[in-house]
């Protein structure tokens, strides 16, 4: 265990001192300007659309993070070769694995979380109120980021930076889909194409669970038992996730 | 993960993720159905709209909202010509039903613009379907009828309903007298176009001056 | 009491009764038992040999110098030992354990070859990592860094950003890393390459040290000058193979010896008889070399050139070095197989 925090501490210190901090400057900056410009023309709804964009824009960059920079994090260790002084620590393939995924959720955690001080910070000094409710829409997002994180880090286990981040983005368009497959299979295909929708169905990320940006903005708190069962699913999610990656990744050549 | 332990470990992890997966599951089925009878209510185009911003929709209803807005005030300068203001609404609301203001600045523009206040309570009859609890949609729907279908009983309807949902103003109730009293039609909507000017956004207090100026009570302020 | 159940415990392990605290295992620190490694080309999916029949046990407290040209299988074989290749045929133990086993590297500091580290850190950054990594407690590895960085000169650079480290600066802290957990085992994959001359003489020194303390070597190169005065044990690796296994002076003894006959002043028809007896004559201005290859026929060739009244400048039995000694090996012994490029 002391491995995987190791790791993980050096992943986060890795990608803070790249890019995050400028990230979220211009986050911050991007935020604030938007809601100058956008709040008269707005009619009055000023308010929803600057947190509207403000949620939106910081769960679009922090899952653009993950993908980004989850998909050649390990890619680039092989490539210079970094892990191979690594991997001759006592620390097991699966460990170092867990490592990088921890790393880059806690930033992916801390880039969400910043971000969504900020929106609260611009509503509170334009509106004078705070929407504190975000906070679940925040709680949410977090864990979505954690599926999507293992989900970056399945297929950067076993494929080329390139491909991992086109697989990742379409496991994420379709998480969105998800419910739509099922009712294209249904319509009319022969049985095994239903059969086979089906089963992507199955086992894709329902993401649309991990949404709550709708409810807060009106003013609609997040429940505990949905936060809860989001909770759930997505530890569970991700977990499965990071066990495949992990074994796939120990039976991995170094080249 | 070794030994009977992680094997028994996996496996009840892996159960727990079927259950989880399978109660997401009769939601996603739940909201289909939903969704599949709007569907034919309404645009057969809405809920694909919804799904292609990947979960962003309520920033996308934004952006249809800033772009109405837009087209409004383009046309105001110009033409005076509002026919598209319903689509750009019904696309608003489609991708956010719990935007409320949407619903009642569309219903006015194609009442009161447009001379068809029919459109506009079919517009105001999605939003209360969407949101049941909101007395404000129940009370412009009143208003609605009003002055624009000048049904003063369904106007007294709506007033009332506006008047026993949560968080109303006490004058939705004196509203609701008002109007159940089949108050005179001058006064009522003198009233009613008095409260929009001192409440509305920029566009609903013009429209309201303009009102009050045509019912010869434009001297207010 | 915890002594008498350790020395009971090891010597129970050993076989080794009556020995008392002394009795250490008799296991080598390393060995690696007919090791082979085959990959795959992924284009053609021709399968190659990197490693082949690889059998080899390092004797504790030597340094061990793998040596060959590159392509050799020197890394592969490295990588195979450290776990992160796994050997299609043969085993590795680490101390007795598999490479896969964590705790299998645990007394054990690996310097890769051309190392490289992470950027965004600096040197007493990563070594902090390494020393996590090794489950040091933060003070002693903050201590260790330290002192580690100041005994191999980064003392002045231990807070400045590794992407800004000179090749031969960053082999040092590659050294640092692995002498972190004061190892057991040493595993330097071409340790010398990118340093100086001073720099070279450094690690050699600090190699020396660490074979003092105990510690075994196991060291690659294809620069022979640099291993040649320190390893016990050379083996020789070519396509795969490790072709030869053995001291420095054995190596050396089976080699030809030969004598330089310097003469002054020898004219070509002089010459002309050496020549026909099969010995080389090479003429370097007005002094000639004949150079004669075994000690039979120094006695005629002498006696020839007195009686001829060649002047006899000086008579030099030259040994083979180890590198010429590589290079016969390396270009006589052809093994019959299609090696990694």
């Amino acid at each position: 265990m002391r491995g995987v925090v190791a790791i993980a501490q050096n992943t986060v210190r890795e990608v803070i001192r790249q890019r995050m901090v400028l990230v979220l400057a211009l986050f911050g900056v991007g935020l604030v300007a938007a809601s100058q410009v956008l709040s008269p023309l707005a009619l009055g709804e000023g308010r929803k659309v600057v947190t509207d964009f403000g949620l939106a824009g910081s769960s679009l960059l922090a899952t653009l993070l993950v993908v980004v920079l989850g998909s050649s994090l390990l890619h680039k260790e092989l490539e210079r070769r970094t892990i191979y002084a690594v991997m001759a620590k006592p620390i097991r393939r699966s460990e170092f694995l867990l490592g990088k995924f921890c790393g880059l959720w806690i930033t992916a955690a801390a880039l969400i979380a910043g971000m969504f001080a900020i929106v609260l910070g611009v509503v509170t000094v334009s509106y004078g109120e705070t929407p504190w409710l975000v906070l679940g829409a925040m709680a949410l997002t977090v864990l979505e980021l954690g599926v999507i994180t293992a989900i970056v880090v399945f297929f950067s286990s076993f494929t080329t930076p390139a491909l991992t981040a086109f697989f990742a983005a379409a496991t994420i368009v379709a998480g969105n889909f998800a419910d739509d497959l099922l009712y294209f299979g249904s319509q009319g295909a022969a049985p095994w194409v239903a059969r086979a929708t089906e089963a992507v169905y199955w086992m894709l990320p329902h993401l649309t669970v991990f949404n709550a940006r709708g409810a807060v903005v009106h003013g609609i708190a997040v429940a505990p038992e949905r936060l809860a069962f989001a909770a759930a699913y997505g530890l569970l999610y991700l977990m499965a996730l990071l066990i495949v990656a992990g074994a796939i990744f120990e039976r991995r050549e170094f080249r | 993960m070794r030994g009977w332990g992680g094997m028994v470990v996996a496996v009840v992890l892996a159960a727990a993720l079927i259950a989880l997966s399978g109660m997401v599951d009769r939601a996603d089925r739940a909201r289909r159905g939903a969704a599949a009878r709007e569907e034919l209510l309404y645009y057969p185009s809405g809920v694909w709209v919804r799904q292609a911003t990947l979960g962003y929709e309520t920033a996308a209803a934004d952006l249809a909202w800033l772009r109405g807005i837009q087209y409004y005030g383009e046309h105001r300068l110009s033409d005076q010509r509002y026919d598209m203001i319903g689509h750009v609404m019904n696309i608003v609301t489609d991708l956010d039903p719990r935007f409320t203001q949407p619903y009642v600045f569309g219903a006015f523009v194609m009442s009161q613009e447009l001379g068809q206040p029919q459109r506009g309570l079919e517009l105001m009859e999605k939003g209360m379907r969407a949101n049941p609890e909101d007395w404000k949609l129940a009370f412009e729907t009143g208003f609605l009828h009003y002055v624009g279908t000048h049904d003063h009983a369904a106007a007294a309807r709506y007033f009332a309903r506006a008047s026993a949902l949560p968080g109303h103003p006490e004058y939705a109730e004196r509203f609701a007298a008002f109007a159940a009293q089949r108050a005179g039609d001058r006064d009522m909507a003198i009233l009613l176009w008095k409260r929009v000017e001192a409440t509305g956004n920029k566009y609903m207090q013009e429209v309201a001056r303009r009102e009050l100026r045509r019912l010869g009570d434009g001297a207010e302020g | 009491m915890s002594t008498i159940q350790d020395t009971a415990h090891r010597s129970g392990a050993t076989a080794l009764g009556g020995r008392g605290i002394h009795a250490v295992p008799t296991m080598p620190i390393l060995s690696l038992e007919g090791l082979r490694k085959t990959y795959r080309d992924p284009m053609t999916l021709k399968p190659f040999t990197a490693v082949d029949e690889v059998t080899l046990e390092l004797e504790r407290g030597e340094i061990f110098g793998l040596l060959g040209p590159n392509g050799a299988g020197k890394t592969t074989t490295i990588k195979l030992l450290l776990g992160l290749a796994r050997p299609t045929a043969g085993r590795v133990l680490l101390e007795g354990r598999e490479p896969r086993e964590p705790a299998s590297r645990s007394k054990l500091g690996y310097l890769p070859e051309n190392p490289c580290f992470y950027d965004h850190l600096t040197p007493l950054e990563y070594l902090d990592l390494t020393g996590a990594l090794f489950g040091i407690a933060p003070a002693i590895r903050r201590r260790r860094a330290s002192d580690l960085l100041e005994r191999l000169g980064l003392g002045a650079h231990a807070r400045k950003a590794l992407r800004k480290f000179s090749k031969g600066m960053t082999q040092r802290v590659g050294l640092a890393q692995a002498l972190m957990n004061e190892p057991r085992l040493l595993i330097l994959d071409e340790p010398m390459s990118g340093l100086d001359p001073v720099g070279r003489s450094e690690v050699k020194a600090l190699l020396r040290e660490q074979r003092a303390a105990g510690v075994t070597v196991l060291m690659s190169s294809h620069v022979l000058a640099e291993t040649e005065p320190i390893c016990n044990r050379v083996g020789i690796m070519k396509q795969g193979r490790l072709v030869e296994v053995g001291t420095v002076s054995t190596l050396l003894q089976s080699g030809v010896r030969e004598w330089e006959v310097a003469v002054e002043g020898m004219s070509d028809a002089v010459a002309a008889p050496f020549r026909a007896g099969g010995h080389d004559v090479e003429r370097i201005g007005s002094r000639s070399v004949v150079r004669v290859r075994n000690g039979d026929s120094l006695q005629d060739v002498l006696r020839q050139m007195l009686q001829a009244g060649i002047h006899v400048h000086s008579v030099e039995p030259r040994r083979e070095t180890l590198e010429e000694h590589f290079v016969r090996v390396l270009d006589g012994r052809t093994v019959a197989r299609g090696g990694r490029s």
